[in-house]
């Protein structure tokens, strides 16, 4: 074991080893989510779901569909901005996998602690607007374009009450930093949604947004537009836009949980099982909080433009500042 | 109420910033698309997400079949006929065949009339199903898709087993019914009629449809999104309705308490007990909502009539080969679309000589300029969806 | 419930009364054929006995507008037994919204040259059944705004519900030979397969 401890103490190793890891995961809980999705969809729709592909279970199917995206033809429009239009998809994909960086999976369980981790997070997410809009305009097509118009719109309009929503956890943890909210809950001894309910409340509702996922989605209106900003790709760019959704449910949901669920804490816990239990409890609620998210997207149908952009600016926004204040009031005084 | 042109195009150069000038673009929407209900074009001139003239071009799916009927006998244009509206196979069928009975003058039998009712009403709850199908998916919500088609099914079912399809049956003939023929060491001589089980099946499959509907109401008709994305959306004032032709359940929806089940004589509905549903503004909810409360109505005359049928015979005594006399008629009915009518004119002979089909979705999406016009891109797909037209019913 | 056929010499058929009223109102001749009211009004009053009838007898509602062409000589289907008038009719259908009354109005239009004005401005659902008139029987709407194709492709010529556009198909089997059905495989003949008969009324 001290051979290994040595071992991983040297920066580099460790660093290899940490984007080793950063790397599987993307796949691995974008598979694991993925069939959660198509699986409970079938289930809240009375059908079966993938059933062939793994024994009974279809477990195999979004492998299955791994492969296939990755062995499609190549197609890029003729019309297309081909520099653009191969960039798009990776700077969606970078700006997910950059959010698991600064996620706590137990006391010290971090890829890089940084002190202006939760600052960091809502920056790196913000990039995927540029790749969606780049998507978008690199088609050409005009659905694509009105799709990443649209997408822009409402990637923007939900960056506003996304951020005003964290505000208030930071302030009750006194720290930017993402482990350092967790310790403030554990030494709190409870978690922030009992006090911070409605930044939760708004913090799922412009993660759905930002997630374009239905009752948001929007840009990708599949009965309107096609397919939106990603009608025009295919194959394994594709791939990348799919896995990086799902992927990204996952982040969010993670920093969700961390901000105001407690993180890897449960209360009654001891402290020389949380490095071991820790990770396991996160998992478990941020699984809760992409099940909702599921549950959501098959219920509901999807906000009209006009309709979406007028939540976020009359209704999120002013509430999100209202519990600043509230909270600002409550540090204060008490 | 038409947004005047020249007050949109300064509204919205108005609006436009000072870097991005925003050219008016043309969007063809369809022929091939999720959700125009077949091959459908609109050609829409559109302004950001701003359409403000939209032109249907429609004849994608004409199969001439007013032209063909002219060269085939009546019971070869009932397999035509029934292919026109295909989501209510059944119900396009009655109004041709009533229009040739009133020009040969034969009495249907009541057996016939009632069975024909039955199907008649069958057709509705399986139109309705789908329309309650299809509208939330264009709309985003992927779920009540399948409820209604699980019930849809078994509705289909039954239309199977007593006419031996689903969407296309073919049942009619002039006099009745079709009477079903004896198989196997059975002749032709021996006549069956309603299949085992029928009546047993029907009021199982009629509860379970009233259960999925009551789940449908409670899914989608408070759902604040869907309130949203509906209320006040495509109102359709009656008095342009009626100018423009618009019937049935659109009709309804905006007010107007008018149900030819109640006042024409093709079936016999004066016997039963149902209400006309009735919306109060004519949007797309109402719609909606017209078409849910219907399909009730519907399953409460198809259990009036299951434990009011007579017995009696399937099909009136009519010579082999028919001959219509000299004549013309009018017969139109309710149909799940909204008012279909053949007009019916006879030389004497096998098949027609002109039969002009008046089809309801054809003046149903008459009105889609007037109603299109100044609307954002997102509604043009809520309103069409509302208005439940099927190709095949607009083309012909 | 069918009925018998309206007419007979001692009983009043039941809308002879109302179809009086709206011949008078128009001023057109009123028949009854079976259980349909139709109304005659001259060409010349077309737009105004139908202006009349939305505004003062409640015929508000649209139905269908569309043609017959009646001819002694038809290049499809069987022609009449006797001789025939040939001449285009134009039909219009309106109903009521309250008591479900239709009349049928119609009027004659020479075949050769078939023109009427538009009835776009009385009622606005007029404006596609006409665009289909006009391409199917070629009867020019004078006052309407888009008479295109509806239906047709635009290079389409020729106008086919005209008694005198044949089908192709026709051509080569006259009526009222089967067409387009096919033996069954296995069956051993070349022979056309029969119509109607006593065993199999649907053939």
């Amino acid at each position: 074991m001290s051979f290994l401890t040595e071992l991983f103490s040297n920066f580099w190793v460790s660093l290899v080893g940490k984007l080793l890891i950063v790397a599987l995961m993307i796949p691995l809980v974008g598979m694991v989510i993925g069939f959660a999705e198509i699986k409970l969809s079938a289930k809240m729709q009375a059908r079966m779901g993938p059933y062939f592909a793994g024994g009974r279970w279809g477990w195999a199917q979004l492998i299955a569909d791994g492969v296939k995206f990755f062995q499609k033809e190549d197609l890029i429009p003729d019309q297309a901005d081909r520099p653009v239009f191969k960039l798009a998809p990776v700077l969606v994909l970078v700006s997910t996998v950059g959010l698991l960086v600064v996620i706590p999976f137990g006391p010290d369980l971090i890829f890089r602690d940084l002190s202006v981790g939760i600052f960091y997070a809502l920056a790196i997410s913000s990039l995927s607007t540029v790749g969606v809009l780049m998507a978008g305009w690199s088609s050409g097509n005009k659905y694509s374009l009105m799709g990443g118009l649209r997408a822009a719109g409402q990637l923007i309009a939900y960056e506003l009450p996304l951020v005003l929503a964290v505000i208030g956890s930071v302030m009750l943890a006194g720290t930017m930093s993402m482990s350092g909210i967790v310790e403030a809950q554990i030494a709190a001894g409870y978690p922030y949604v009992i006090l911070q309910f409605l930044g939760f409340g708004i913090f799922m509702i412009a993660a759905l947004a930002e997630l374009s996922r239905i009752p948001f989605d929007m840009p990708i209106a599949e009965s309107e537009l096609v397919m939106g900003y990603l009608t025009e790709y295919s194959g394994f760019r594709f791939l990348f836009f799919f896995l990086a959704e799902f992927a990204n449910m996952f982040s969010l949901s993670a920093i969700a949980v961390t901000l105001f669920l407690g993180g890897y804490w449960l209360p009654g816990i001891p402290e020389s099982v949380l490095p071991y239990a820790g990770p396991v409890i996160l998992l478990a609620k941020t699984f809760l909080l992409v099940f909702a998210m599921i549950w959501f997207r098959w219920t509901f149908p999807r906000f009209r433009e006009d309709q979406l952009q007028s939540l976020a600016w009359r209704w999120l926004i002013p509430i999100a500042l209202a519990n600043i204040l509230i909270t600002g009031a409550f540090k204060v005084y008490l | 109420m038409v947004l005047d042109q020249d007050l949109v195009r300064h509204l919205s150069e108005a609006s436009v910033s000072v870097e991005l000038e925003t050219p008016e673009m043309t969007l063809n929407i369809g022929p091939q698309h999720p959700s125009t209900h077949g091959v459908l074009r609109l050609v829409a001139r559109v302004d950001g997400e701003r359409a403000f003239d939209v032109q249907p071009v429609i004849g994608y799916m004409h199969r001439g079949y007013e032209k063909i009927s002219e060269v085939r006998t009546y019971p070869q244009v009932t397999t035509l006929v029934n292919r026109i509206d295909w989501v209510s196979g059944y119900a396009n069928e009655v109004p041709f065949i009533v229009a040739a009975e009133k020009l040969l003058g034969v009495e249907v039998p009541e057996r016939a009339q009632f069975i024909r009712l039955i199907l008649t009403e069958m057709a509705r709850i399986s139109s309705h199903l789908i329309f309650m199908a299809s509208y939330p998916l264009e709309l985003g919500a992927a779920t009540p898709l399948f409820f209604a088609l699980r019930e849809r099914e078994r509705v289909l079912d039954l239309l199977e087993g007593v006419t031996g399809g689903r969407f296309h049956p073919n049942f009619n003939r002039i006099g009745g019914v079709k009477p079903a023929y004896g198989s196997g060491s059975a002749t032709r001589k021996v006549i069956q009629d309603l299949p085992a089980g029928f009546f047993a099946e029907t009021r199982v499959a009629m509860d379970k449809v009233l259960y999925a509907v009551d789940e449908l109401d409670a899914l989608v008709a408070d759902n604040e999104i869907i309130v949203a994305r509906t209320k006040g959306v495509g109102i359709l004032p009656p008095d342009v309705a009626a100018s423009f032709g618009v019937s049935g359940p659109n009709l309804r929806a905006s007010g107007v308490k008018f149900d030819l089940r109640k006042v024409e004589d093709y079936l016999p509905y004066h016997l039963f007990d149902f209400e006309i549903p009735v919306g109060e503004n004519g949007d797309c909810w109402d719609r909606w909502h017209v078409r849910l409360l219907e399909i009730r109505q519907s399953v409460r005359i198809v259990q009036q009539a299951i434990d009011g049928i007579p017995s009696g015979p399937l099909q009136a005594k009519v010579p082999k080969i028919i001959k219509v006399p000299l004549g013309e008629t009018y017969v139109r009915a309710e149909n799940p679309k909204g008012e279909m009518g053949y007009y019916l004119v006879s030389n004497g002979n096998q098949g027609p000589y002109r039969l002009k089909i008046r089809t309801a979705s054809f003046s149903n999406i008459s009105i889609l300029p007037w109603i299109l016009e100044g609307v954002l891109i997102p509604d043009i797909i809520a309103i069409m969806g509302s208005l439940d037209f099927v190709l095949g019913d607009v083309d012909r | 419930m069918t009925s018998s056929p309206s007419e007979t010499e001692t009983t009043v058929h039941p809308l002879q009364e109302y179809a009086d009223r709206v011949a008078e109102a128009v001023g057109g001749t009123a028949e009854i054929t079976f259980d349909t009211i139709k109304v005659k009004v001259p060409s010349e009053q077309w737009v105004s006995s139908l202006t009349t009838a939305r505004d003062d007898l409640g015929l508000i509602f649209f139905s269908f507008l569309s043609a017959i062409d009646w001819s002694s000589e038809v290049a499809v289907g069987d022609p009449f037994p006797e001789e025939v008038e040939d001449r285009l009719e134009l039909l219009v259908t309106l109903g009521d919204l309250s008591e479900g009354r239709r009349v049928t109005f119609s009027t004659d239009l020479d075949q050769e040259s078939p023109a009427i004005p538009s009835l776009i401005e009385v009622f606005a659902g007029a404006n596609w059944h006409e665009r289909e008139a006009h391409e199917m029987f070629g009867i020019d709407f004078e006052g309407h705004p888009n008479l295109i194709h509806l239906y047709l492709p635009d290079a389409f010529q020729g106008n086919p519900l005209r008694k005198s556009y044949p089908l192709l198909s026709r051509e080569v089997k006259p009526w009222p030979g089967t067409v387009d059905v096919e033996a069954m495989p296995g069956s051993d003949d070349e022979e056309e397969p029969e119509g109607p008969s006593e065993e199999n009324p649907e053939a």
